[in-house]
């Protein structure tokens, strides 16, 4: 027998282990948790990789303890993330109102199973988007980023921190069963992770430190320099709505501004906030958007589409929010139909593009309860 | 040294923002001189304060770093910061929680499992027996018959004892001391010193909504508590348990060499695919379905091979169904679901029912093989099924082992010395894991 001398460096992960091992490479430091299926791989992963390069994993008695606690280390000054799916999920949602009002980096990795409820604990969906995106009173940017495999989770683990570090928001990593749990093939040396960026951490040495505040700005694109409890420098943080300096006032105009400025920070940086993946075809009439693992499936759809001479483009957004509104403009120009293929029943995310698409004839493939088929793609494609 | 008069953590004429009266105010005052007795450095003070009248706490402490956090979850996100510190950052940290009984009640889990991870967290509940800020109402920490605005003839039910409930957390010091004690600074300052969880409760009277509806007087609350059965004073002043970071140390980081290391595969055989070929496992939960379905998978990917496996079982891991879909391909795979299946395996009835409901017998094509125990019986017409003895030759805990290891001799996805590598591996040498009449098969 042969050996095969290769490079690789190879293994078998599945979505949630290697969204463990992003989170370590991203410089995560602290996670807590709370064991729900599909989601506690990532937990399991993280009690054995977080001692291991000098951080700490914790077992939360719920939910909302496993985010506060995040939140909490955060503060201190440490990349911090948890995990869970739909009924964790919506216990936490107050919670995560509390980061992102106190502008606190944190990740939140969201993998979706069967709802509504309970559900189906080991059966896959993507029925959590609107859930996901649209769960702060007054509805405020999450941003969210969802991964199609496991190379992808280590990836876009690393990207959410990113995110959560320049930008001073909670970030959510939604995945669903069939992403977390599927264990496959992998080449180590392929991974292609960005470089992890950091909070910027205001001292009390800093130049621009007499004119710091907590939540301070001078134009929509700021991003105020961070202060960790137990720096030198005074944290005045609070869930309540405050003034830049983190004192909480009722509708003042800076008050007012400071909470604008918490959707506008985001809006102004969204044009850094595109990763999506376009397989275009020329003069092709029809373009498929998917994400998550039905854009998997939507890959082969379009593979066997194209082998029937028909001319299909395809889109994969990895940035679900916020919505890179231009990149799928550019993607479906050109096209006369879109079809949007997504594992729930309403079209969660198709409702979402629909007025951005009104000149297209939009066409939806969902499904509950099990992956979408190739066959059940194409057969939309090859019959519009 | 500094005195109390001289070190001040509470911003230089602040103005209480409570009514007249209220015993809030009575609290910071004696918290603040509680830390300036410890002579703490501001910037390792931390004050996370909850929701409610007793949360606007934090706007009076101009030095020390203040959050202001959720209606109940201080105390969570204290522990957070806490840990943080404690295990990984300058560990200087003193962090105490203001919560009110409202706070306490709906938050009452994140104490309890404060007190039982023994952080480094004082939390003082300041009690006033009912939700002040939303205008007087009914919380667990109200006692019977008290009066409040929707329990206009009395609290029905008895108050919550947190003190007990801090010490079956196994919290170390404990204490229930009201308002206006002369010792309330010694023993908050004892508390806050305390390394490892602490908890004060203070009693204490909601001028605008408590002593309207009741007829009570400051000196009154002791007699309240008592009448309750609720204990006074320190209650427990006990560090014997570690702290948390000291208990982690031992506990967990000690251990770090016992944590396995990840596995990563060598590639030492070549295979000889040409397309992608979809196996699906079907058993019974206990028989080692998805873990053999796994050694499979390794096998193709030391083999050269690309490989998915998507597994299924009911919510119960261990009874009922289980089964594995893996996909092996010399080509990227991007659909996850075996929708053609080249070869299925079925190794009990658990599996055939299970194969029967995810419509196994649609997802064929021309070249399927079904390898089945011979104890079953698949009815369907025209298909291509070697059924084997299986589960009597292999035991039925390796029935599926010993499909697999038939499917991968006879039709040779990729060589068989791989899987049989594996094999060796796990349950020694390869001529004694079956019986004997196996490797005849
Ligand atoms: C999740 C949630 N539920 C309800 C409220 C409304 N709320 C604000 S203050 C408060 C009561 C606080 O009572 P307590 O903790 O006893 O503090 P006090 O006002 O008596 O000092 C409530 C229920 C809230 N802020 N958040
Ligand atoms: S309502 Fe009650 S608790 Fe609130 S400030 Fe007034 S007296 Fe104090
Ligand atoms: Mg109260």
């Amino acid at each position: 027998m042969k050996m095969n001398t290769t490079t690789k460096k190879l293994a078998l992960r599945n979505g949630n282990q290697m969204t463990a091992e992003g989170a370590i490479k991203a410089g995560c430091k602290f996670f807590a948790g709370y064991p729900i299926t599909p989601a506690s791989g990532i937990y399991k992963g993280l009690i054995d990789l977080l001692p291991l390069n000098n951080g700490i994993a914790i077992s939360s008695p719920d939910e909302i303890s496993a985010l506060a606690y995040c939140v909490g280390a955060s503060m201190r000054g440490v990349k911090a993330m948890t995990a869970t799916s739909g009924p964790g999920w919506a216990l936490m949602i107050e919670t995560v109102q509390y980061a992102m009002i106190t502008e606190t980096p944190v990740v939140i990795c969201v993998v979706q199973r069967l709802g509504p409820c309970t559900g189906g604990a080991t059966q896959g969906a993507q029925g959590d988007i609107l859930i996901t995106e649209f769960a702060s009173s007054g509805g405020y940017t999450i941003p969210v980023l969802y991964p199609t495999n496991s190379k992808e989770c280590y990836e876009l683990t690393v990207e959410a921190f990113n995110w959560a570090e320049k930008y001073r928001t909670p970030v959510v990593l939604l995945t669903d069963k069939e992403v977390g749990m599927t264990t496959e093939s992998l080449d180590y040396n392929k991974l292609n992770a960005p470089p992890n960026a950091n909070r910027h951490v205001i001292t009390d040495h800093d130049a621009d430190y007499e004119n710091w505040k907590m939540y301070g700005f001078d134009s929509p694109d700021m991003i105020a320099k961070f202060a960790p409890v137990g720096g030198k420098v005074k944290v005045t943080a609070t869930g309540s709505a405050h003034n830049a300096k983190g004192y909480l006032k009722k509708n003042d105009p800076e008050t007012l501004a400071t909470l604008k400025h918490l959707e506008d920070k985001i809006q102004a940086h969204r044009d850094e906030m595109v990763l999506v993946k376009e397989d275009h075809e020329k003069d092709a009439d029809t373009l498929v958007i998917s994400f998550g693992i039905t854009a998997r499936t939507m890959k082969d759809a379009v593979k066997k589409a194209r082998a029937q001479g028909i001319k299909v483009s395809s889109l994969t957004i990895y940035s679900m929010f916020p919505i890179p509104k231009k990149a799928i403009l550019k993607a479906a120009k050109g096209c006369k139909n879109v079809i949007i293929a997504e594992e729930n029943i309403n079209g969660q995310y198709r409702m979402l593009l629909e007025p951005l698409l009104k000149d297209f004839n939009i066409i939806g493939i969902n499904k509950l309860g099990s992956m979408i088929t190739p066959d059940e793609i194409t057969e939309r494609i090859v019959t519009l | 040294m500094n005195t109390p008069e001289l070190c001040t953590y509470m911003t230089q004429g602040a103005v209480m923002p409570f009514c007249k009266g209220c015993g809030h105010s009575n609290i910071l005052k004696k918290m603040n001189d509680a830390l300036g007795k410890l002579n703490l450095n501001p910037n390792d003070v931390c004050l996370v304060t909850d929701i409610g009248c007793i949360g606007l706490a934090d706007a009076l402490f101009d030095k020390v770093h203040t959050v202001h956090t959720t209606h109940g979850r201080s105390t969570g996100f204290a522990t957070g910061i806490a840990v943080a510190d404690k295990v990984l950052a300058s560990s200087k940290l003193k962090t105490i929680v203001l919560i009110g009984d409202g706070g306490s009640m709906i938050g009452l889990l994140h104490i309890v499992n404060a007190a039982l991870m023994n952080v480094d967290v004082t939390v003082i509940v300041a009690n006033n027996f009912l939700f002040g800020m939303t205008g007087g109402q009914t919380s667990s920490l109200t006692p019977e018959h008290f009066n409040t605005v929707t329990s206009p003839f009395g609290s029905m039910n008895p108050s919550l004892d947190i003190c007990q409930i801090a010490d079956a957390s196994k919290a170390g010091f404990i204490a229930r001391k009201t308002a206006t004690d002369k010792d309330l600074t010694d023993v908050i300052s004892e508390a806050i010193a305390f390394k490892g969880f602490s908890i004060v409760e203070v009693l204490e009277l909601c001028t605008e909504h408590g002593t309207k509806r009741n007829d009570l007087k400051g000196n009154m609350l002791l007699k309240m508590a008592e009448e309750e059965g609720h204990k006074i004073g320190v209650i427990k002043n006990s560090p014997v348990r570690p702290e948390f970071s000291k208990k982690y140390e031992t506990d967990v980081n000690s251990h770090k060499g016992e944590i396995k290391p990840l596995k990563y595969i060598n590639p030492k055989f070549i295979h000889n695919l040409k397309k992608p070929n979809g196996i699906i496992f079907s058993g019974s939960a206990g028989e080692r379905v998805q873990s053999t379905a796994a050694m499979f998978a390794e096998a193709a990917l030391m083999s050269g091979l690309e490989v998915t496996q998507k597994n299924d079982n009911p919510v119960t891991q261990g009874s009922g169904f289980s089964l594995s879909e893996v996909i092996i391909s010399p080509e990227e795979i991007n659909y996850t679901g075996v929708a053609s299946a080249d070869y299925v395996i079925v190794v009990s009835e658990n599996g055939l029912k299970e194969i029967k409901s995810q419509d196994v017998f649609n997802r064929l094509n021309d070249r399927s093989i079904f390898i089945v125990d011979d104890s079953l019986v698949i009815e369907n017409k025209g298909l291509n099924i070697i059924s084997l003895p299986l589960r009597k030759y292999c035991g039925g805990d390796k029935a599926a082992v010993g499909a697999v290891d038939y499917v991968i001799r006879k039709f040779e996805p990729f060589p068989h010395e791989a899987f049989k590598l594996l094999l060796e591996k796990r349950f020694g040498e390869y001529g004694k894991i079956f019986k004997e009449e196996y490797y005849k098969l």
